[in-house]
């Protein structure tokens, strides 16, 4: 499922598929995907983006925090999380699904 | 530390040798010799022979065994079940110069065509050798390619590296082709330091530990750096032999398992300090440094990408420069002085 909205990225959980690792270093994170074999890299700042995004039950939820920490305004974030999770989700790096109910 | 290994069965003449090398207890059938792996009668070092230093975990692992046997490969490699798939390809032109190809169950098969082929079981423990009629130097693919490979697959991570050891410590040499990996080892072996591997490097990650095995005690070196040394430098690198373009010579000082030390990371350029510690380490780099690119099972990928993060987090990863008219003499000055301050 891609998000064809920022508003449906916002409701939705994001997770990492069983066949997707990660390991951060000091200036990278880098995803492994065990399907392909291939590596992929992420800049620090899309790296905590995708450490926030696996750790909210919802995208949404994981805006606030990530807007702090950069000091932009939420609006922004939500932009970049939409381009990141794109981008991810091509890659089969992530999957998106119904947030839990809570 | 020193394993004791059962007394083998039958004379002898009959009986396996036993050697380490690349972290693997060899078993190595009559018949067989690999060059720079000599027969180590009663005695496998896997371990580190200090306190408080990490133990190989392979030290309790069952020999890894080297048959020769052209009968049981094709009849092996024929019954697999999945049609071979070709996993790795090394080419000069249009011509094949080794192939490896996956075929589940039977293994891994390793050509090289005039040397022969290896059957290399899925996890490591026995390879099958099937040298091509003729070739006197076929068992050269056994430490160059065969046994990186198997201890790949037995849970090691080998780097396409040279090392010796200094101050009780392994110090690494990576780099692409020609950056004078090779030379530089043979520089410090002409220092006194024990040769741990050339080109192939086994590290083991234990317990957060990095163990570094030594391979084969082989140093190869371009004809036109054979040609600079003296008599007296190339009698420190122990016996010397022609092999393909190279002189291949067979150190007799060479080193045991050694904790992780340094990793240099070679390049040549016109500026900037000789030695510089990497900051923040390039994991691409760090990944693209392994010797091993046809093991690409989920949980050896994990492994690969793990051994990177342990490099990374040594903190002890250093750009090693160099400049125009330095050479491999001047490169080991370097690292000898710089050393204790790195």
């Amino acid at each position: 499922m891609a998000p064809t909205s920022t508003s449906e990225l916002l409701a939705a959980r994001v997770r990492l598929p069983q066949h997707v690792v990660h390991r951060s270093f000091v200036a990278e994170t880098v995803v492994l995907n065990l399907r392909t074999g291939r590596y992929h890299g992420l800049n620090p700042t899309a790296g905590r983006m995708l450490e926030a995004l696996a750790a909210a039950p919802t995208a949404g939820a994981a805006v606030p925090e990530l807007a702090r920490e950069y000091g932009v305004e939420a609006a922004k974030v939500e932009g970049d999380l939409f381009a990141l999770c794109q981008g991810l989700l091509e890659r089969g790096l992530i999957e998106m699904v119904d947030a839990d109910p809570a | 530390m020193q394993i004791q290994p059962e007394a083998p069965a039958g004379s002898a003449r009959e009986r396996a040798a036993r050697s380490t090398a690349f972290g693997l207890s060899l078993e190595v059938d009559p018949g067989i010799e690999i060059p720079g792996i000599p027969d180590a009668p009663g005695v496998c070092d896997l371990g580190i022979p200090a306190p408080g230093r990490p133990v190989s975990a392979l030290a309790s692992q069952p020999p890894t065994r080297v048959r020769l046997d052209p009968q049981e490969l094709e009849r092996r490699w024929s019954s697999a079940e999945h049609t071979p798939g070709r996993v790795r390809e090394l080419r000069d032109g249009e011509t094949v110069l080794l192939s490896v190809e996956l075929a589940p169950p039977a293994g891994y098969l390793l050509h090289a065509p005039g040397f022969g082929r290896i059957l290399i079981a899925p996890d490591g423990t026995e390879l099958i050798c099937d040298p091509e009629p003729g070739s006197s130097q076929w068992s050269a693919l056994l430490p160059a390619q065969a046994l990186p490979l198997a201890a790949t697959l037995q849970g090691l991570e080998v780097l396409h590296a040279s090392g010796v050891v200094l101050g009780g410590r392994a110090a690494l040499f990576a780099g692409p082709p020609g950056a004078g990996k090779s030379s530089l080892a043979a520089a410090l072996l002409r220092r006194g330091a024990p040769l741990l591997s050339d080109d192939t490097v086994a590290l083991e990650l234990r317990d957060g530990a990095l163990i570094a095995h030594p391979g084969a005690a082989l140093l190869q070196l371009q004809a036109a750096e054979h040609e600079r040394l003296s008599a007296r430098e190339r009698a420190v690198l122990g016996a010397a032999e022609a092999f393909l373009s190279k002189q291949r010579y067979s150190p007799s000082v060479t080193a045991s398992p050694a904790p992780f030390g340094e990793l240099f990371l070679l390049e040549r350029s016109t500026h900037g300090p000789p030695v510089e510690r990497i900051e923040a380490v390039d994991p691409f780099a760090l990944l693209a440094s392994t010797f091993n690119l046809s093991v690409r099972t989920p949980e050896r990928l994990v492994r690969h990408l793990d051994l990177a993060v342990a490099l990374a987090a040594t903190e002890r990863i250093y750009r090693l420069r160099v400049q125009p008219g330095m050479d491999a003499t001047r490169l080991a000055e370097i690292v000898h002085e710089r050393l204790p301050e790195l």
